[in-house]
């Protein structure tokens, strides 16, 4: 008797299904390779060879050489280093206030760690500066009480501030994952053996919540040195990623200090996910075994709630100035030399929607397609992984997660270089929509395949077994039981991506070409350059900020409903 | 030799009460304890007993809401978990990942600001008594559950506690090595003489292990006592259930006084028993092992009381047999034991089961 070709299947699944893996593998390689591998690797190269094509380090000599360079290098560091420490001093006292005490206020502080992730910071920079700036709401009601200005706003520390509110949820999310993973029968067994208070704090509870603080500085660290809008709309150019934009579209396409810019962020990020990898290896500190007790929580003392509400209002309030000043200024007839609005006005959104319907249908498109290609490789790569336990999938994984180390900037510089010349129909496809399209879905791939892994992971590999054993082959168990078990994860990525590439402005802002092509965060950009479009600019940005926000509450929901254990930082 | 000074110290529970949600939910009910100094105690229920809440009661985790906590003649309840000097073993060994073994070992030392070489010197010694020496530079997830378990009892021991409380030291531990650890456990408290306090659920971990056993259920005590009391001298149908397997049948007292009292039960008649009973109904429990089965017509010892019974199943333990037998409708579980070439009785057979009143013991509830 011939063995049912599905039972033989479910004995060596290998065999069969290999060929057609290995189909789909190398396609995704192949597109790996076209629009990361190959940009990356033009800026690299032309970073270090001369004219002829002789390697070379004297682009970086005449990099450093360049006094504006070597300050700009310095900004950008210091720049990035303050706003980790800024971020950290936020969040730790927050991160610690949830995991170890008992009130209301928890709501209030998981609240803070989405509100900021939801408005880019290139936007809620021009909002701030309406509050915080030279001629701010405060600065105006300090200069009327008390003849003070404090210039919150110029130069490194205004954009700084800007990072700091932006990106301190990152630090929040991780650290209070971490903390709350800790058993505490560890801070128990402390307390048997004679410690308490502060010192058990610093020696035992940190410690072991350290491999979060560590992930959540790095991704700011990194994070806050790509950064190009907020410095732009700052108005500060002493700093890297200023820089390159300002050399290649001044200087142009030729001038290799754009290119040294590039991949000295590309080593900085490097050098901060490999900090944050040698921190993590061998530590998976998240000691909470199934049934244990989290840290004992207790009630806070009235001296304790008056700090701990203080610190949560006096955060919230700054977390929220950039959304209530963006909201003013879309309804806002006049505001200038005023802390509030002179008079309020519903034409900025009229003006948008007859004249922005077109950036919203691009945004849509643009985001919609690459989100849709990142799903798609993203449950390829997991399921060749995971299931099929392809070893080359291992290699597309990390490829795919590599991009996460590749500011945007830099890969729109990539793609501009890389693809010069290039015709699609007559037309120059460094000029065509499509790459803007192809960036956003290189640089959120990594989102989406870690949303698809995670689901994958949690599906129990004989649930694909049982359908094998009742008769389906492969393609038919993907189809009816892997991709449905699946829809939760898949959903998160797609949103995720489509959400995060929706408000993308590094990229976005290098390739787009002609104002019939630009998204609705290049259009954000464009409107707010000058005075009498920041009405409508900000009209813009806070539909895109609801976008954002409904996006980021479905996604959350998706994962929930999945139960899935990890923040996805994005 | 062994360079720890453990004083013998004793614990003394006086109505301890624990209840949450307001009085509620009732955790610990009127809990009164005499542990002898140097003894190896250990706290014996299901899940849900209260057994856990007591350790912890008893490190300083849990606040009493009522009641005295007497170590060594002086009451602690209201001394905070730091200070009491009680060593706890955690069920997970709570082994902090960020330090090595020896770290791990020094921390309860150093935070009381002992000298640096004197920590070194007991570190060492402390791990060679647990067979660990040489372990010190490693990480505990280096290590197999075992080592780990070790780890743990070290750090507690070092710090020369007053008392040693553990908490289901065993449960993470596969079956072989759960059997080497609990000798091990015991010859350590032997060597050290420290008292010891042990969590378990595990009966068998309880009565190999252990000098006393209180059983407890509902956040009750049931019952303390000796291991082979426990086991004959069942106080009540919770312990003899939980106390390894017994049949309970349902019996009337038609006669008691200061000589004995008359007994009379559906399935095996008229008896006599030792004890002078205060009430008029109740059970009789018998063991498993303690009856014996033959084929019918078999003579049995003058005072034996005999009645016939049907095989209905049996389950082959190893050790021994189990029968599941029925007396007319009733049904009766007999244990015999097993060795090579004792036959055994099939289902369906007639049998002859014959018990020695001695075994039965009264349960008034």
């Amino acid at each position: 008797m011939t063995p049912q070709p599905a039972l033989r299947a479910g004995l060596a699944p290998r065999v069969p299904a290999k060929t057609g893996a290995t189909l789909v593998a190398l396609g995704i390689a192949a597109f790996l390779l076209l629009f990361l591998v190959l940009p990356v690797g033009t800026v690299i190269y032309v970073a270090f060879t001369d004219g002829a094509g002789g390697l070379t380090l004297s682009h970086f000599a005449s990099f450093f050489s360049l006094t504006l360079m070597r300050e700009s290098f310095i900004g950008s560091l210091s720049v990035a280093l303050a706003s980790v420490a800024a971020a950290s001093a936020i969040a730790l006292p927050l991160a610690y206030l949830t995991v170890r005490f008992e009130f209301r206020g928890a709501v209030l502080i998981q609240t803070l760690g989405v509100l900021p992730l939801i408005m880019p910071p290139f936007v809620g920079a021009v909002a701030m500066q309406m509050i915080f700036g030279k001629s701010g709401a405060i600065n105006l009601l300090l200069g009327d009480h008390f003849d003070l200005n404090i210039p919150f706003m110029e130069g490194l520390p205004g954009v700084v501030l800007v990072e700091t509110l932006h990106y301190f949820p990152f630090i929040l999310l991780n650290l209070v994952a971490a903390l709350a993973n800790i058993d505490g029968a560890m801070e128990e067994a402390a307390q048997n053996l004679g410690s308490t208070g502060f010192r058990l704090f610093r020696r035992i509870v940190f410690p072991l919540a350290m491999p979060g603080y560590i992930a959540g500085a790095s991704l700011v660290f990194v994070k806050v040195f790509d950064d190009l809008g907020t410095p732009l709309v700052l108005n500060v150019t002493n700093m890297l990623a200023p820089q390159a934009y300002l050399r290649i579209t001044s200087v142009g396409l030729e001038d290799p200090i754009g290119y040294v810019i590039s991949v000295l962020m590309i080593a900085f990020s490097l050098f901060a996910m490999w900090l944050s990898a040698l921190a993590l290896k061998g530590r998976d500190y998240s000691t909470l075994q199934r049934g244990g007790a989290a840290l004992a929580r207790r009630r806070l003392n009235w001296w304790e709630a008056v700090l701990a509400y203080g610190w949560i209002g006096l955060v919230l309030l700054l977390t929220l100035s950039p959304h209530i000043g963006l909201l003013l200024l879309s309804f806002a007839k006049v505001w200038s030399f005023s802390p509030l609005p002179d008079a309020y006005t519903l034409e900025h959104y009229a003006t948008i929607f007859s004249e922005a319907p077109a950036m919203m249908g691009n945004t849509l498109l643009y985001c919609g397609l690459a989100a849709a290609i990142d799903v798609a490789l993203g449950v390829a790569i997991a399921y060749l992984m995971i299931r099929v336990k392809l070893r080359a999938a291992r290699a597309l994984d990390f490829a795919a997660s590599a991009s996460l180390a590749i500011p945007g900037l830099v890969l729109a510089i990539g793609y501009l270089r890389a693809f010069k010349g290039v015709e699609i129909g007559g037309y120059a496809f460094t000029g065509s929509w499509l790459l803007i399209m192809l960036a956003y879905a290189v640089r959120r791939l990594p989102y989406a395949l870690r949303a698809c892994v995670a689901a994958l992971q949690q599906m129990h590999a004989s649930m694909e077994e049982a359908a094998a054993n009742l008769g389906a082959t492969r393609a038919r168990t993907l189809q009816r039981v892997v991709i449905p078990l699946m829809a939760g994860g898949i959903l998160a990525g797609f949103v995720t991506s489509f959400i995060t590439a929706a408000v993308e402005l590094s990229a976005t802002i290098l390739l787009t070409t002609s104002q019939g092509q630009a998204p609705m965060s290049y259009g954000i950009y464009l409107y707010m350059q000058s005075i009498a479009g920041r009405g409508p600019g900000a009209a813009l940005a806070i539909i895109a900020v609801l976008v954002v926000a409904a996006g980021t509450y479905a996604s959350n929901r998706f994962i929930r409903s999945r139960s899935a254990t990890r923040e996805m930082p994005r | 030799m062994n360079p720890f000074t453990m004083r013998k110290i004793a614990v003394e529970a006086r109505n301890i009460a624990v209840s949450y949600d307001g009085g509620k939910t009732r955790v610990l009910h009127d809990i009164n304890l005499d542990i002898h100094p140097g003894e190896f105690f250990a706290l014996l229920g299901p899940s849900g007993s209260g057994k856990s809440t007591l350790l912890r009661l008893i490190a300083g985790f849990v606040p009493a809401q009522g009641g005295e906590l007497l170590v060594g003649g002086e009451d602690v309840s209201r001394v905070p978990a730091h200070l009491r000097y009680i060593g706890m073993v955690f069920q997970s060994y709570a082994l902090w990942p960020h330090m090595t073994v020896a770290q791990n070992v020094a921390f309860g030392l150093v935070e009381r600001k002992v000298a640096r070489h004197i920590i070194d010197k007991k570190v060492e010694a402390m791990l060679d008594l647990v067979g660990l020496s040489g372990y010190g530079n490693r990480r505990p997830n280096q290590l197999s559950g075992g080592q780990q378990q070790r780890v743990a009892l070290a750090r507690t021991l070092v710090i020369e506690p007053r008392v040693l409380l553990l908490d289901e030291p065993l449960s993470n531990l596969d079956a072989k090595l759960r059997v080497q650890m609990r000798q091990e456990l015991k010859r350590l408290q032997n060597t050290l003489g420290i008292t010891t306090i042990f969590v378990t659920h595990d009966q068998e971990e309880a009565l190999t292990t252990c000098d006393r056993i209180a059983v407890m259920d509902g956040g009750v005590i049931q019952q303390v006592g000796a291991p082979e009391e426990l086991y004959s001298r069942p106080v009540n149908r919770f312990v003899a259930n939980f106390v390894g397997s017994i049949n309970l049948l349902p019996a009337n007292v038609l006669a008691s006084d200061a000589s004995g009292s008359e007994v009379e039960c559906a399935l095996f008649g008229r008896f006599r028993l030792a004890d002078q009973l205060a009430v008029s109904a109740g059970e009789i429990a018998v063991r498993p092992l303690a009856m014996h089965l033959a084929p019918p017509g078999t003579p049995a010892r003058p005072d034996d009381i005999v009645i016939s019974a049907r095989i209905e199943s049996r389950e082959f333990m190893g050790e021994f047999v189990r029968y599941e037998l029925k007396a007319g409708d009733r049904p009766l579980t007999v244990d015999q034991s097993h060795r090579t070439h004792t036959a055994l009785f099939e289902s369906g057979s007639e049998v002859r089961v014959a018990v020695s009143p001695a075994e039965f013991r009264f349960l008034a509830d």
